[in-house]
């Protein structure tokens, strides 16, 4: 049943890409992908509540195969329940024009990879679709956009995806020549071939999750796509590499030496912190959510590490629900971030740019699609009752017992990671409140923005049922917790009920917390009254309160700027022209660098250029040049099987 | 349900609902007598909430939705998290569960409205509190998860009832976690209750305000809301500390009698410090926050160090 459902909405999608191909069923085109999508989520999710397995099995045989499990049904609920809104708001986000067509149809053939990729069961159509993921977006970006700038990004997104790619084929291709693709045998524990295999996924799959310092194509390559393909790329593509670590990681491996737990752990940190920090200092919206987005992969993967790190100590229990920990976020952030990047998408359309110190006041004139944002953006900041304060409770949960059942050094690991975690979701909230702030409230900032209008209904019915998805995945995150903990490959019974009561916790009874708070805050608000005195402007000393004077991103963040002043290396200059001991002007320039592209990056890039100047020396052009270099080989070659070294 | 936990959810009620603002009522009354001055009554805040809710709010111009909901909703999440922070080892649940974590996130959200509200209106003063309170809260909410996360690792359950119980006896004395979880938390409580050194709660500067700046535009029950929350706050951070870091009884019936001598000692302990240190460089605070953070982390060393 659930078989046919999935391939219905197989066809759907097909057949939604199909009538994009004209502009008369263009719209009807994109709106059959989106009902598509939306069965591709009720089978997903049907399929992971009744534990249904359907199609093939894993195997490192190079046919094709394809089948579905319960991660694999996880996963395509999730990208189901991002990409039927993200499919419906971009209907009348897109021009009906032959570049509108083209982006709407790959929009549907992107969604049919990620699918393709979810159910692949052979390392064939794994890696074809996995490459295949890589590439459709980097035409999606280069059709919508031609200017040179895009076109750098897209060239610096395919150079470190595929560069660093190449651990995911090192990874798969390994597996199936060891005959763990599937998890059908086991390696030994700590041996080269599992490290190697271990290794080579987190580089290659960690570089499509972005996780830091893994991470430079990501703030580059989001933000300039269109909202939907925003959406898509931040809400499920980074996922899907989430889920072929959490394949490798836990599913096919084994028990994994400690030591790579601590590097997981590690990995997981300091995408959070570093995440969150320069997502601080960005000042356009679209690239901050993209930075978001390193620190919420950087979460997911705390949970990761603290999974792997239970499992090698032998606590299951709690192993499985980090686990769940970890995949609860992944689906918590594909709903809030994809929200959040519609709603930026909306703003984009109404005001033009989105440069954060040049919005405000949006909440006043596009109240639909302006609360849904600030639903989004409680929701990441990691506030109660919504969606993302549950799964980061969860992941907090299985951090502190890591020091419980570990030992001295993962031990302190897992408390280090537990303050790291905490720290990220204080900055999360400095960083939301900034956006919410500038987006959303407060006079509007420019002529524009003061005559934005609201979007046109099909846009906002998309962020307001995302919201919804927020809010209702804050109250039941109940009911996911025990078929998430229960994928874990190691099969232990986790009694997780609906108000998570587990063992070892003061239990989180999201409903009696939004109860409280959802009838307790509109009670207060009441008794409040009516009385107001005289509207008074706000106090600035006495100061006529100007635009000019509006606090702007970087005011806001000064001083956690100058907290980590050491860190961060924030870069000024003052330039002051007097003449005649009279002040005409005064220029200031401030930039927070990002010290991984300027540190690590740059100087790589540099010596790589470097040795392709000297390795152009031996290409000469000259017949005889290229005779001499066959002479010389077979002369090395030869004195080699001399010598005896060869051969 | 037992006399013992029905007792321990009336006193958590009526102390954290209605004898809150007693706390920085003593505080403030204290240090005025150490400073040789007669200084108000420890019942001060209960006049001034009695005469803001007789005042109409004042609506700047300008403001919305936000800026009217924020001390509603600071004020429901406070009251959530009074129903989470127990004040005994036997006390039952109340609907919001017992975690330690959950009381970090409705803190989170209070600080969260009311730092909204203040871009609502754009006040330059409330602002400049609000940057400067989230800004200390990165190192607060760190310090506050990890001396908590002691005592969860002593009492095995992050369960704040199960902590109360767990950590009961002379243990706080004995045990260098525990020791160093009671410095760390010493830091949260300073930093969560706005004090010296960390805010000046009697500051009129606006210029110098950390918590109060946000504050500064509100009147009437909405300031009565937030006043009342700050209040509350002292009574959760105090209660805690008291009940798992500081040496308390094993039985119920001795936590609940020995708690009001716990919570004015500690007011006399914050009177104290208020008196004797400044308030110190804004800058300076994150760093005397993450000191407590680095004796927490000490402590869960300690702890792991005596397991082996």
């Amino acid at each position: 049943m659930t078989a046919a459902v999935l391939s219905a909405a197989v066809a759907l999608l097909g057949l939604g890409i199909a009538a994009c191909a004209a502009a008369r069923t263009f719209r009807l085109g994109l709106t059959l992908q989106s009902a598509g999508a939306g069965l591709l989520a009720v089978s997903g999710f049907w399929a992971l509540a009744g534990g249904t397995t359907f199609g093939s099995a894993f195997s490192g045989a190079f046919t094709p195969r394809f089948g579905v499990d319960g991660l694999t049904a996880f996963f395509l609920g999730m990208l189901g329940l991002v990409a039927a809104p993200t499919l419906a708001f971009a209907s009348p986000y897109l021009a009906t024009g032959p570049r509108g067509r083209v982006i709407g149809g790959l929009t549907g053939a992107f969604v049919l990879t990620l699918a393709e990729v979810l159910c692949a069961r052979d390392p064939f159509t794994f890696l074809a679709g996995w490459e295949l993921m890589t590439l459709l977006p980097a035409a999606l970006i280069l059709v919508s956009r031609s200017d040179d700038a895009a076109r750098r990004s897209v060239f610096l997104y395919v150079a470190v995806t595929h560069i660093a790619g190449a651990g995911t084929w090192i990874a798969v291709l390994l597996a199936a020549h060891a005959g763990v693709f599937g998890g059908t045998s086991v390696l030994a524990r700590g041996s080269g071939l599992q490290i190697a295999i271990a290794l080579a996924a987190l580089a290659g799959m960690g570089t499509k999750a972005g996780v830091m310092p893994l991470h430079s194509w990501l703030p580059r390559a989001h933000p300039i796509a269109p909202a939907p393909v925003s959406a898509l790329m931040s809400g499920v593509m980074i996922k899907v590499a989430i889920y072929g670590l959490v394949r490798v990681l836990v599913d096919w491996l084994g028990v994994l030496p400690l030591w790579l737990g601590l590097v997981v752990l590690a990995l997981g940190a300091l995408s959070a912190v570093g995440g969150v920090v320069y997502a601080l200092f960005q000042h356009d919206l679209k690239r901050l959510l993209a930075f978001h987005s390193i620190e919420n992969v950087g979460i997911i993967v705390l949970g990761l590490g603290a999974c792997l790190l239970l499992r090698t100590r032998g606590a299951d229990a709690w192993a499985a629900l980090a686990l769940a920990a970890a995949l609860l976020h992944t689906l918590n952030h594909a709903a809030f971030k994809s929200l959040l990047f519609l709603g930026a998408g909306s703003f984009e359309r109404a005001v033009g740019s989105l440069e954060l110190d040049r919005i405000g006041g949006l909440l006043r004139r596009m109240p639909w699609t302006g609360g849904a944002f600030l639903v989004g953006s409680l929701a990441i900041a990691g506030v109660p009752p919504l969606n993302g304060f549950a799964s980061e409770w969860l992941t907090l949960q299985a951090l502190v017992h890591v020091p419980v059942y570990g030992g001295l050094g993962d031990g302190l690991a897992g408390a280090l990671a537990l303050a790291a975690l905490a720290a990220t979701a204080a900055l999360a909230i400095l960083c939301f409140v900034k956006v919410v702030g500038l987006v959303l409230l407060g006079p509007p900032r420019r002529a524009s923005v003061a005559e934005a209008a609201e979007a046109p209904v099909p846009m906002r019915a998309a962020v307001v049922a995302l919201a919804g998805t927020c809010v209702a995945l804050g109250v039941v995150p109940g009911l996911l917790v025990a078929p998430l903990a229960r994928l874990a490959p190691w099969r232990v019974p986790v009694h997780a009920t609906f108000a998570l009561h587990l063992p070892g916790t003061g239990s989180l009874p999201t409903v009696g917390i939004a109860l409280v708070l959802g009838l307790l805050a509109p009670l207060l608000f009441v008794m409040r009254g009516k009385r107001v005195a005289a509207t008074a402007p706000t106090w600035a000393c006495g100061q006529l309160v100007q635009p000019q004077l509006a606090w702007t991103s970087a005011g806001f963040t000064k001083p956690l700027r100058l907290v980590l002043e050491a860190v961060l290396r924030p870069e000024r200059e003052i330039a002051v022209r007097a003449s005649g001991g009279v002040v005409q002007e005064v220029s200031y320039t401030g930039r927070v660098p990002h010290l991984i592209d300027e540190r690590v990056y740059a100087p790589v890039v540099r010596s790589a250029l470097v040795t392709a100047r000297h390795a152009r020396r031996l290409q000469t052009g000259r017949l005889g040049t290229y005779v001499g270099y066959l002479i010389a080989l077979v002369l090395v070659l030869l004195a080699a099987a001399k010598a005896g070294l060869i051969g | 349900m037992s006399a013992a936990s029905l007792v321990s959810a009336a006193v958590e009620l009526v102390g954290g609902l209605l004898l809150a603002p007693l706390l920085p009522g003593l505080v403030q009354h204290w240090k005025a007598r150490l400073q040789g001055r007669r200084g108000p009554s420890p019942l001060q805040p209960y006049r001034e909430l009695r005469r803001l809710w007789g005042k109409s709010t004042v609506d700047p111009a300008g403001s919305g939705l936000v800026y009217r909901w924020a001390p509603a909703v600071a004020a429901s999440s406070v009251v959530a998290a009074v129903l989470l922070v127990p004040v005994s080892g036997n006390a039952p649940g109340l609907g919001v569960g017992r975690d330690m974590f959950v009381l970090a996130g409705l803190l989170a959200l209070a600080r969260f409205a009311v730092a909204a509200a203040a871009w609502d209106i754009v006040g330059g003063f409330s602002l400049m509190g609000a940057s400067r309170d989230l800004t200390i809260a990165v190192s607060t909410e760190a310090t506050l998860v990890l001396a908590l996360a002691v005592g969860a690792l002593v009492a095995g359950t992050t369960s704040l009832t199960a902590m109360v119980a767990g950590t009961a006896g002379t243990a706080a004395w004995s045990n260098p976690a525990l020791a160093l979880g009671a410095v760390s938390f010493a830091l949260v409580v300073v930093a969560e209750t706005g004090r010296q050194p960390i805010d000046n709660p009697d500051t009129h500067l606006e210029l110098t305000m950390i918590h109060e700046g946000p504050l500064l535009e509100y009147a009437g029950r909405d300031l009565a809301y937030l006043q009342w929350a700050a209040a509350v706050r002292h009574w959760l951070v105090l209660v805690l500390a008291a009940q798992v870091f500081l040496p308390h009884a094993h039985s119920t019936w001795i936590q609940l009698g020995v708690l009001p001598v716990a919570l004015v000692v500690l007011c006399a302990g914050l009177a104290l410090t208020e008196t004797l240190t400044a308030k110190m460089r804004i800058l300076l605070v994150p760093r005397l926050v993450a000191l407590g953070g680095i004796a927490a982390l000490l402590g869960v060393a300690s702890w792991l160090v005596q397991l082996t």
